[in-house]
């Protein structure tokens, strides 16, 4: 059945995004590893797996663990550093890929040095802050899981940057609409929610936790109701828009984050088993709002109904 | 040859069979497979593709590319043994199932020299990742091909083995078949009974202990050796990140990406899983 063409742009705090569907930091490295596969141009756009001052080089292994429905993953934010990603990961992407870019660091002021260097690059149209990582001076504890801390840091990265400023949240806390009203005094032009759930398991042979880190992330669809949940709260708490992640897996999935109160979306764990997902969950948003007469997919964003 | 680009494809099942205990064997159809060099591999859904999307187990498994059978259609051949649900559900699959695949992966061995001898060593599901490997280097030296497993009913492929007619060896360790003892100690015994030789390669692939044995004894007698690692992995193309190994020099590398063949004296061994 077809329809009339559907308006699938959406506005993400200022980046202009040619559909909802964007891939989640971690899960699609710098982009061109997936250039084999399908035209990034053909998807909102990549958010690049997150970049700190200099290279990591992540934890020892395993780093990774299957779980009922989903996966644990501890990999220590390995990456090539901001300096190498600019000069030369991102010159093999398109021109007409758009590219968010994350950013994790373990102390506030290198944060914002982090976000300066990437504010100059043209194609660079977006910075994600990665608030999940422990911070040192706190303890050890996220930054993203105390409100005060998480202020802090949002305000120095909104000083370190002209570019569209997303803060993706930790679902690690009591009260999700306190942590995005912070974001949203402090500046932050977006929301990106949830990371991943922090969680265990247990290698029964040797009693020892499955990843060599012992805590890890879980993300996949085990994880999708309790961050639609989360959007929803997050949602209903600031009027700044909001990009849902967590588990999905199809176009259905995505639509019911929109549904939610999400603007766009992140596909991310479903990029490993399928390296085409995020095309196609694109392509099947369309042709879901196309066989409903759904003139624009942004026409769907908050649209719950209260409960029967 | 430069590498063949991977593909995302729907491979339709043609053979899936038990070939005994744990041992299967699955042959598929894929439209458009670019082919494959020895030690590539592919990453396999666990199970056949229903009506409606199914994501538990959610991961795909790696498996090394059998054997490959060129043609208008052209066809692979995997061996896996049933270890849990994902192989389980594998099993399951009938002929004209339609089971989700990405690849040719990896970076494939590197064949010997015209002349030298080579030696491969396999061991458990590693024997998979060496049938293509005897087949090509039959053509450039003489091939020694040495199997192990706990049992003879353990053993995979060794048919195949023999009928490319190279040199076979077998080692179990229960003595149900050839030698008894580890599949190592034959390549010890073939190393000193023909001496010295610096062309010869030595092939690993198999359990840790058993590539990590290989290559000390390749290296103490001067012989170049790699070996094909196995790791968990979650994509298989270098982005989840998942299959991280040490490198002898301590750098990390990705065993999916990196390799899954790295040269043995590259391998930080005490670290691999």
């Amino acid at each position: 059945m077809s329809g009339a063409a559907v308006d699938t742009a959406v506005n993400l705090g200022g980046i202009a995004l040619r559909n909802p569907v964007l891939t989640a930091s971690g899960t699609f490295g710098y982009g061109s590893e997936f250039a084999p596969f399908f035209d990034l141009a053909a998807i909102g756009g990549i958010v690049a797996k997150s970049l700190t001052l200099e290279p990591r080089q992540g934890n020892l292994p395993p780093r990774i663990a299957e779980t009922a429905a989903g996966m644990l993953n501890a990999i220590g934010l390995e990456n090539v550093g901001v300096d190498a990603f600019v000069a030369e990961k991102l010159p093999k992407l398109a021109p007409g890929v758009i590219v968010v870019a994350s950013v994790f660091e373990t102390e506030i002021d290198r944060y914002a040095e982090v976000c300066k260097r990437l504010s100059d690059v043209p194609q660079v149209k977006g910075l994600e802050i990665n608030a999940s990582c422990p911070h040192v001076k706190s303890g050890g504890i996220e930054f993203g899981q105390r409100a005060e801390v998480l202020a802090q840091l949002v305000r120095a990265t909104r000083r370190a940057t002209p570019l569209p400023l997303l803060v993706k949240l930790s679902p690690n806390v009591t009260d999700i609409r306190e942590m995005a009203r912070v974001c949203e005094a402090e500046g932050a032009d977006a929301l990106s929610l949830i990371n991943t759930l922090q969680a265990l398991d247990v290698d029964l042979a040797t009693r020892r936790p499955v990843l060599r880190n012992g805590l890890g992330g879980l993300s996949g669809p085990a994880i999708r109701p309790v961050a639609l949940r989360m959007v929803w709260q997050a949602s209903q708490a600031v009027k700044i828009p909001i990009c849902g992640i967590g588990g999905i897996m199809t176009a259905e999935d995505a639509v019911k984050f929109l549904i939610c109160g999400a603007t766009a979306v992140q596909v991310g764990t479903a990029s490993y088993l399928n390296p085409m997902a995020a095309l196609e969950v694109a392509q099947g948003m369309e042709a879901w709002a196309r066989e409903r007469g759904i003139a624009r997919l942004a026409d769907l964003v908050g649209s719950l109904q209260p409960p029967a | 040859m430069s590498a063949p680009l991977p593909l995302r494809g729907e491979a339709v099942v043609r053979e899936n069979r038990c070939e005994g205990g744990a041992n299967h064997r699955l042959r598929v159809a894929l439209e458009g497979w670019p082919g494959a060099a020895p030690g590539h591999f592919v990453m396999l859904s666990p199970g056949a593709r229903g009506a409606a999307p199914r994501f538990d187990p959610l991961l795909p498994r790696p498996m090394a590319v059998y054997r490959s059978f060129p043609g208008a259609t052209p066809e692979i051949e995997v061996l896996y043994k049933v270890t849990g649900r994902g192989t389980q559900l594998i099993a399951e699959a009938r002929a004209g199932d339609v089971l989700r695949i990405v690849g040719p992966l990896g970076v494939p061995f590197a064949l010997p020299s015209p002349g030298a001898r080579s030696l491969l060593v396999g061991g458990g599901t590693g024997i998979a990742s060496l049938y293509e490997l005897a087949a090509q280097a039959r053509a450039r030296g003489p091939v020694l091909v040495l199997l192990g497993a706990r049992s003879a009913g353990d053993l995979m492929g060794r048919d195949d083995f023999a009928a490319l007619g190279v040199d076979l060896r077998i080692a179990t360790e229960d003595g149900s078949a050839g030698h008894t003892g580890r599949v190592t100690e034959l390549l010890e015994a073939a190393l000193d009974e023909a001496g010295p030789a610096a062309g010869d390669v030595v092939y690993a692939c198999g359990p840790t202990p058993m590539m990590r044995r290989a290559a000390e004894i390749a290296a103490a007698r001067g012989r170049a050796c790699q070996v094909s690692l196995e790791n968990r992995m979650a994509c298989g193309f270098g982005v989840c990140l998942g299959c991280a190994v040490p490198r002898a020099d301590g750098t990390i590398a990705l065993v999916c990406r990196d390799g899954p063949v790295f040269g043995a004296d590259a391998v930080g061994w005490a670290g691999v899983p």
